[in-house]
Order: structure tokens, then C-alpha cells, then sequence
């Protein structure tokens, strides 16, 4: 589906590959009980070079650590593991904060103006629910303990917002390419 | 369960629930889940592409990820929120913060002056931490003996001295608004700081904060004048200023004269929000009342639950009495008060 160009081998070499030992040291101390780390790695990989094949990041190393952290609690799951105590609170981005490119050139960056002026669009509780959920990894559960509502209310708000969104790139052509 | 036949199914429906479906994979689908899923798929080619499109465009915001961390490590959720949002929340912080230092006076006629104590900067340190109780401690009215009355913000404190041919009040720290009563044998006398404010039949309000005091004239006409500086009297570089209704005079320590503007309404309206009021309400969402209150105190009300919206109430509050408004809450409305910090106050239907 994407092929890497040289430009895009290079960035992943320099900008993501030198990361991951720290990735890996950090899932392991977070997901003990994660057994196919390797896989999960990898599959962050995929993801990140699928999203950056069509388009910028706004910060590669929160991208690479939310994603780890979001497919270990999967693969957990699927592993029918209890979630150790407290393992919803995992703080990605105090990890991630490393390498952060100066907020305002990322903020004003044009390529992002698109989503961040979607998500601005949203009624202030989804515009919340998507803010945490996407800018800052939260979990759907860690979302309803910081916004003091339940996880149904964060799921039916979050699907209202996601729509939302969607009509939006719509209406302003951006659209999922097509599909085979 | 039988499925609706194609075309009575509207396609804004389809992606709600696609984009329901989608979050709910993200948190992890249950076995009945997987199955209801699966069978909601089989039921319409479209469901499939919607499906897809919504996946994609909740991968595309992924992009953002990270997006102005460096801020800090706590999650903002209204990082994104809409520049009018933004901004009124930046003018809320800024008044909080110089209300913990200002003081403010009113006349039967009326007037408002804000100053700021300059020669103590030790209590810059202490001031900006306001404890919850001096932020939900209602704001104090006070008539004077000569009629006149002051409402002090909170924090605010005074000190008053009538006498046979003057009446003098010092605005010791906050803010207060002056409601002067008429008695041309006696001038009222505000002093601020380093600042004085001359009543001519009025009703003004003194803010105190740091850089010197600001002072907003509703009713009537105030003079203005410097009376802390023997050096700036000497020289005779602060003449002194008069403000009509509807003005702001700026007095700041370093500028010898002070910096007289014209408001408009609205904004003589947001100067003087503070002071308490009664609010009516008959048989209004609680959104607009907690809306009311929101504007006119330091601490924040918020619903915690959508389905608190359908409460619906008549009744009339003082503006300043957020305590005795959300203790009616919890004991009459079932509502259960949760202080999440000494700004933030979130109601949740009770269990």
C-alpha cells in the first residue's frame, strides 16, 4: 500500500529507528506480562510510516509511544490479562515529552491546520473528548475520570465528534483515498 | 431482529454508528460486541465503507499526536478550544488574580475604583494563591453611617473614617465599589494606594492591584489625584483627573498623569460583574443558571452529567452565594457536589 521512497527511509532511520530501545525498556517495564513485544513494535512501525507515507506528524516520538501503549492494552486484552493496577494512568506523553518540536511550529504548521481547525469546529464536549483522546493518547477511560462524565458519555460524545470531523474534511476535500 | 430495508436508513445514521463502532474497537470490542458488529456489516454494503471512512478519519487525527506537549505534561482539553473561549478564559485568570489584591468603592449617586498596593511586595508572593474558602466567601455590603454604601469583593478590606467635615475611606487591599450618599457639606474620599478618589455625587468602583489602581465611574463624576509621592507633588507632575460615568481612569505608579478611557457599556458591565446581585430564574436549564454564576465568580460550576441539563428550577439566588447554591443542589435536587480544585466545582447526579 505505501512504498518507501529513499527521503522516507532516511527519516525513519534517523528520526525513529535510534528510539527504540527506549521503547522497548518502556513497554517492558509498563507490560510486563506482553508477550510479543517484537510484533507490537513492529506493527507501531507500520502505522507510523503508513501515516507518514500521506502526510505530516505532528510528533513522531508521541505518535510511536501512544501507539505502543494503545496496542499493548490490545494485545493484553486479547491475551486475557488483567491490566495490572493503575495501568490506566500510564502518562505516554511525560515519555514522549523528550523531542517535542517547539509547540508553535507545530501549531501553526499548515499541513495540521486542517484537523486542528476540524477539532476546533467540534461542540465543546466532543472538541474535549477528542482533544484528549488524540492530542494527548488518553485513553476512553482515562478521558472520563478527567472530564468527571462516564465512559459511555466519552464513547457517544468521542462517535458525535469523529462524525463530526469527518463531514468537515469533507466539506473541505479531504477525503480517505479510495479504496481498492 | 429484522433488518430496515436499505433505503429507509439515513446515511448521516450510518456513519453515527460507524463512527460509534469505531471508538468502540479502539477500547476493545466485547464477544457480543464482535458479533453485533459482524452481523451489522453483513446487513448493508455501505455500513463497510462507512466503517472504513470512519476509521480513517480516526487514524488521520492521530496525526496530532502530541500536538503542543511540551507545554507540560497535563492534558489541556481545551487546548483546541475556539479563540473567544480562549480568550475570556485568559481574562478570567487575570481577574482572579487581581482580585486577590484589589480593593473597590459606590455613591447614592454611584462610582468604582480599583488599586493596587505598590510599596509591599512581599505580599505579591502570598496573594496569588487564594485559598477556596476566600473564593466561594460571598462579597460583603456595607452602609456606612452617613448612608453611603460599599460593596467590598472578596478579599477586600477597608477602613473608614466620617467626621464632621469629611468622609474618608481607605481601600486598604481588593477591590470595592462606592455608592455615595449626597452630603455637599462632606466630600467622600477614596484613598487607593498612593491614589485619590474624590466622589462628586457618584457611584465608582477602585481596583488596587500592583501596577496602581483602576477606577470605573458608573454614575456621576470623580476626581482623580496622586497623593502618595512628595516628589511627584512637588513637581507638580501629577495634575489631577476627572472621570465621568463611563470612564476608566488608569492610575499606574510610574506614569505621572493618569490615563483617563471611555468604555462601553459592555465592558463597564464586565468591570463591575463582581458585584453581587440577585439573579432570577424561572424555570431555567440548569446550564444557564450555572452559565450565571460562572460569569460573575472566580469558581467554575460544571455539569458532570448531560442528563443534570433536564434539571429546570425557579428561584432566586444572591450572584455571590455559589456555596448555598450547590448545597441546594445536593440536598434538594440529588445532586452530589464534587470540588475538583479550589476553581472548579462538578456536579454529578447522585447514586
Amino acid at each position: 500500500m505505501f512504498t518507501p521512497d529513499s527521503e522516507q527511509a532516511r527519516w525513519f532511520a534517523e528520526e525513529i529507528l535510534p528510539q527504540e530501545p527506549e521503547l522497548r525498556a518502556w513497554l517492558r517495564a509498563r507490560f510486563p506480562m506482553l508477550r510479543d513485544a517484537d510484533d507490537l513494535v513492529q506493527e507501531c512501525y507500520t502505522r507510523l510510516l503508513q501515516a507518514h507515507a500521506t502526510g505530516p506528524i505532528a510528533c513522531p516520538r508521541a505518535f510511536l509511544f501512544v501507539s505502543a501503549r494503545n496496542l499493548a492494552l490490545n494485545h493484553l486484552r486479547h491475551q486475557r490479562i488483567e491490566r495490572p493496577e493503575g495501568a490506566e494512568e500510564i502518562d505516554v506523553l511525560a515519555v514522549a515529552d523528550g523531542g517535542v518540536p517547539p509547540p508553535d511550529a507545530v501549531a501553526h504548521a499548515e499541513d495540521f491546520q486542517l484537523l486542528i481547525r476540524a477539532i476546533q469546529s467540534l461542540p465543546e464536549r466532543c472538541r474535549q473528548i477528542v482533544t484528549l483522546r488524540k492530542i494527548y493518547g488518553l485513553s476512553q477511560k482515562e478521558v472520563a475520570s478527567r472530564l468527571a462524565i462516564s465512559e459511555h458519555t466519552v464513547e457517544a460524545q468521542g462517535s458525535i465528534g469523529l462524525r463530526k470531523c469527518i463531514e468537515f474534511f469533507r466539506r473541505h476535500g479531504y477525503n480517505p483515498p479510495a479504496r481498492r | 431482529m429484522k433488518p430496515a430495508p436499505r433505503s429507509s436508513v439515513p446515511p448521516d445514521d450510518i456513519e453515527q454508528t460507524a463512527a460509534l463502532w469505531v471508538l468502540r474497537r479502539d477500547r476493545g470490542l466485547t464477544a457480543t460486541e464482535q458479533d453485533e458488529l459482524s452481523l451489522w456489516l453483513a446487513l448493508d454494503a455501505r455500513h463497510g465503507e462507512a466503517l472504513a471512512s470512519a476509521r480513517w478519519g480516526w487514524d488521520e487525527l492521530d496525526r496530532l499526536t502530541g500536538l503542543q506537549t511540551s507545554i507540560g505534561a497535563v492534558a489541556d482539553p481545551d487546548l483546541l478550544a475556539p479563540k473567544a473561549t480562549a480568550k475570556a478564559a485568559s481574562r478570567f485568570r487575570r481577574r482572579i488574580f487581581w482580585g486577590s489584591f484589589s480593593l473597590a468603592a459606590a455613591a447614592a449617586v454611584a462610582f468604582g475604583i480599583f488599586l493596587t498596593r505598590s510599596n509591599s511586595p512581599a505580599d505579591f508572593t502570598v496573594a496569588p494563591t487564594p485559598n477556596a474558602v476566600a473564593l466561594t466567601a460571598p462579597c460583603e455590603h456595607r452602609v456606612l453611617e452617613d448612608g453611603s454604601i460599599v460593596d467590598l469583593n472578596r478579599g477586600a478590606r477597608i477602613d473608614v473614617q466620617l467626621t464632621a467635615h469629611e468622609r474618608r475611606v481607605r481601600l486598604l487591599e481588593g477591590e470595592a465599589n462606592f455608592h455615595v450618599a449626597k452630603d455637599a457639606a462632606r466630600p467622600f474620599v477614596v484613598n487607593a494606594g498612593d491614589f485619590e478618589v474624590r466622589a462628586i455625587g457618584t457611584v465608582f468602583n477602585v481596583e488596587l492591584h500592583p501596577a496602581g489602581a483602576d477606577v470605573v465611574v458608573t454614575e456621576g463624576r470623580v476626581r482623580l489625584q496622586r497623593t502618595g509621592s512628595r516628589l511627584a507633588r512637588l513637581t507638580h507632575e501629577t495634575p489631577e483627573a476627572y472621570l465621568n460615568a463611563g470612564q476608566l481612569g488608569e492610575l499606574r505608579q510610574a506614569i505621572p498623569a493618569a490615563q483617563v478611557n471611555t468604555l462601553t457599556p459592555t465592558e463597564v458591565e464586565e468591570r463591575i460583574a463582581w458585584q453581587p446581585r440577585m439573579l432570577d430564574f424561572n424555570d431555567a436549564p440548569l446550564s444557564e443558571i450555572l452559565a450565571k454564576f460562572n460569569r460573575r465568580n472566580p469558581v467554575k460550576l460544571r455539569i458532570a452529567d448531560a442528563q443534570l441539563n433536564t434539571v429546570r428550577l425557579s428561584a432566586t439566588f444572591r450572584s455571590d452565594n455559589v456555596e448555598g447554591f450547590v448545597r441546594l443542589m445536593e440536598s434538594d435536587f440529588a445532586m452530589r457536589a464534587e470540588r475538583r480544585s479550589d476553581r472548579e466545582i462538578v456536579l454529578w447526579r447522585a447514586p
